[in-house]
């Protein structure tokens, strides 16, 4: 008896083409890029932030380090009256001024059950409100699956409008070496599997708030709600 | 594949004998098209998208051997062990062997589709494996000891009542309210967060493999497969071979459709990348990562005529727009694949033989077409089912001899009319006074529920031939 190896492939190229794999390319090649969707804003903080919002997400903005870290300290202050937080090992987490916030995360893996945990986004995408973080030390696992609240900084550099945009970059950064795993987050845990009424918090994160930093609009936060019909 | 899905007829009825089910599937019927039209309307051109995925799947389909070949190049670079299953019986075996390597006892699995149609979990357990299963929905059926009633939401059938119940009698928490659906969310997240962490093993499926950097695409909104994928210290992705697509920008499109035709979100919550094991200076992760491709008659799916099926990419759209599924709801299919979808893809993976009453559980309506993402043209592949069973010698010699005496007289267009335009006048004196008849010779199908109206004047082309003439005078 062959293997199921040999066996499977071979059935499939019995139901495939067998074209070579120039004209593949070439096939391949022709077919152009689908359409993204359609923007609420051609200001992409604000599509951003309101699909955040769309997303079930709490949103702040920050125009400098300094009210960077205010407003992670703001965010945890007014959820429990704490300033415990846990961080992933990501330079550009140790390198923000946190004695400003009166604040100082602990650097690492947060324990199971920990209230609330920070990530530095890689990107921020406006077409789905999602933000991109790759797996190592800079996030661990623990860090966006088993807190309370997932705390995440965008800096509006690292924002890009569509999906295939963000495919542009993810490519780039990780050409040399691949990680583990490529985490787009969109929102809280939810789950609509109890009579299709949605709950938040089914297994990971409860809540998620994104800190848009850098050039923002002054506006933006105003129109995200906006657009939301908030306000 | 283990099917009983010949007994849809007797199995639809009792569905609908259940009347909180049927309310509850009404709902859903009512519920989930507007949801999906709105994001799909919300998009922009949402068609162009509907194409532009079709023409990426096809040409993904058509060049399989290539991109298989691909996809297993990159996936071993990743540090996978990529291993092949013919049938769901080796998959089943994979898994064991895996499982016993490692002298595992706790295995937290994610949704996966893949290992339902494979009945993973009774070979696991049977071997005296702890499987939980970890999305809501999977769960809840899991501890109801039922099957999936719908392909994306498993246990929408069971009303918040019977979950209630279900769980204050499964978890031993003592005497608590568990009012909403919020307080039996929150204990379940209780019990599985001790699952995940206490698991050896973890089993995830998914939505797309692409064939250019080997990562495989998770789509979920609980973040169940990620604690999956993320916590145990072996992971197993349960796949199959029609999953691969070129390139990740693919993915994306592909996302762009499934969420919104699945729960008519713009994105889920999580939607994930997984390449392998963990890398030198991860903090964590799996240090051993294997991906199973079943094949299960897939390949010789690509290789018929019902190719297009497997451009399917499992959103449940075709479900929740079809009025039989509606009706009969998913267990009357006797299939983890019911609904329309299921139909065409429920004899195709076990055998027309076994399954040959799913692709007359149609109206013909020609909903799921419509709103089919991938542009599958389901009312077709259903039809062609049927006359394969036809010509087959698969259904009842009664059907085919009604059929093909409908065929003969359709080629004797004189008798035809003269039989129907007897047929018509002979109804009109019958029923005339009542307006209806209430019962009629070979349909009493129809007339055992309700009257058959009374022609009231004429067939169609003896009304047609008078339209016509009346506009030539």
């Amino acid at each position: 008896m062959t293997d199921a190896r040999t066996d499977v492939i071979a059935r499939v190229r019995h139901g495939s083409r067998g074209q070579s794999a120039e004209t593949v390319a070439t096939e391949l090649a022709r077919i152009a890029r689908g359409p993204a969707a359609k923007m609420p804003s051609d200001d992409p903080c604000v599509a951003f932030l309101a699909a955040i919002v769309g997303n079930q997400g709490t949103i702040a903005v920050a125009r400098n380090r300094t009210e960077t870290v205010k407003a992670v300290a703001d965010y945890l202050y007014q959820r429990y009256r704490s300033h415990k937080l846990v961080a992933g090992s990501d330079p550009r987490l140790a390198a923000l001024p946190w004695r400003d916030a009166g604040l100082l995360p602990r650097f690492g893996g947060a324990e199971n059950g920990e209230p609330a945990a920070l990530s530095y986004a890689q990107l921020g995408i406006a077409e789905t409100g999602s933000i991109i973080t790759l797996t190592g030390k800079s996030n661990p696992a623990a860090n966006n699956l088993l807190v309370e609240d997932h705390i995440v900084i965008v800096h509006t550099n690292d924002l890009v409008v569509t999906l295939d945009e963000a495919w542009d970059r993810i490519n780039g950064m990780i050409a040399d070496k691949r990680p583990r795993g490529i985490n787009m987050i969109s929102g809280p845990s939810s789950t609509a599997d109890i009579a299709m009424q949605l709950v938040m918090g089914a297994h990971g994160p409860r809540r998620w708030h994104v800190v848009l930093a850098g050039e923002v609009p002054a506006d933006a936060l105003a129109q995200a709600r906006q657009l939301n019909g908030l306000d | 594949m283990q099917v009983s899905s010949n007994q849809f007829v007797e199995q639809a009825s009792e569905a609908l004998q259940q009347p909180h089910a049927v309310q509850t599937r009404d709902i859903l019927g009512a519920f989930l098209p507007p949801v999906r039209d709105n994001a799909a309307a919300q998009f922009g051109d949402f068609q162009a998208l509907r194409d532009h995925v079709e023409a990426v799947r096809k040409h993904a389909l058509e060049n399989l051997d290539h991109y298989l070949a691909q996809y297993e190049e990159q996936a071993r670079d990743n540090g996978n062990a990529v291993h092949f299953a013919r049938s769901g019986d080796e998959l089943n075996n994979i898994v064991l062997d895996i499982v016993r390597r490692h002298d595992a006892r706790q295995i937290a699995k994610g949704k996966s589709m893949i290992t339902e149609e494979t009945g993973l979990n009774a070979v696991l357990e049977s071997a005296g494996l702890t499987v939980t299963e970890t999305d809501l929905g999977e769960y809840i059926i899991q501890q109801a000891g039922e099957k999936p009633s719908h392909i994306v939401g498993p246990a929408l059938h069971k009303s918040p009542d019977e979950i209630r119940e279900l769980f204050l009698e499964k978890h031993n928490f003592g005497p608590r309210e568990l009012e909403d659906a919020p307080a039996m969310v929150e204990e379940a997240r209780r019990v599985l967060r001790e699952h995940f962490l206490a698991a050896d093993i973890g089993i995830i499926g998914a939505n797309a493999l692409i064939a250019e950097n080997g990562y495989s695409m998770l789509v979920t909104n609980e973040g169940n497969g990620d604690l999956c994928a993320n916590l145990p210290p072996v992971l197993i992705v349960c796949t199959s071979v029609d999953r691969i697509l070129p390139r990740a920008q693919d993915a994306m499109a592909m996302l762009r459709l499934l969420v919104r035709s699945t729960t008519g979100q713009p994105v889920t919550c999580y939607t994930s990348f997984y390449s392998g094991p963990r890398r030198q200076d991860d903090p964590d992760g799996p240090v051993e990562t294997h991906v199973i491709l079943l094949d299960n008659g897939r390949s010789d799916i690509l290789a018929s005529d019902y190719s297009d099926m497997l451009q399917c990419i499992r959103c449940g759209a075709c479900l929740n727009h079809c009025p039989v599924y509606i009706s009969a709801g998913g267990h009357a299919y006797g299939s983890v694949y019911p609904g329309p979808m299921g139909s065409v893809l429920t004899p195709l993976l076990s055998s027309l033989e076994d399954a040959n009453a799913l692709p007359n559980a149609c109206t013909s309506c020609g909903r799921c077409a419509e709103v089919c993402p991938a542009n599958i043209p389901l009312p077709d592949l259903l039809r062609d089912l049927r006359h394969e069973e036809v010509t087959r010698g698969l259904s009842p010699g009664r059907w085919r001899f009604g059929l093909k005496t409908h065929a003969w007289l359709a080629r004797h267009p004189g008798l035809y009319r003269w039989l129907t335009g007897l047929a018509v006048s002979l109804m009109h004196r019958l029923g005339r006074k009542r307006g209806g008849l209430a019962k009629l010779p070979m349909a009493s199908g129809w007339t055992s529920q309700r009257d058959f109206p009374t022609p009231e004047a004429g067939t169609f082309m003896q009304q047609y031939r008078q339209m016509q003439d009346a506009a030539d005078d």
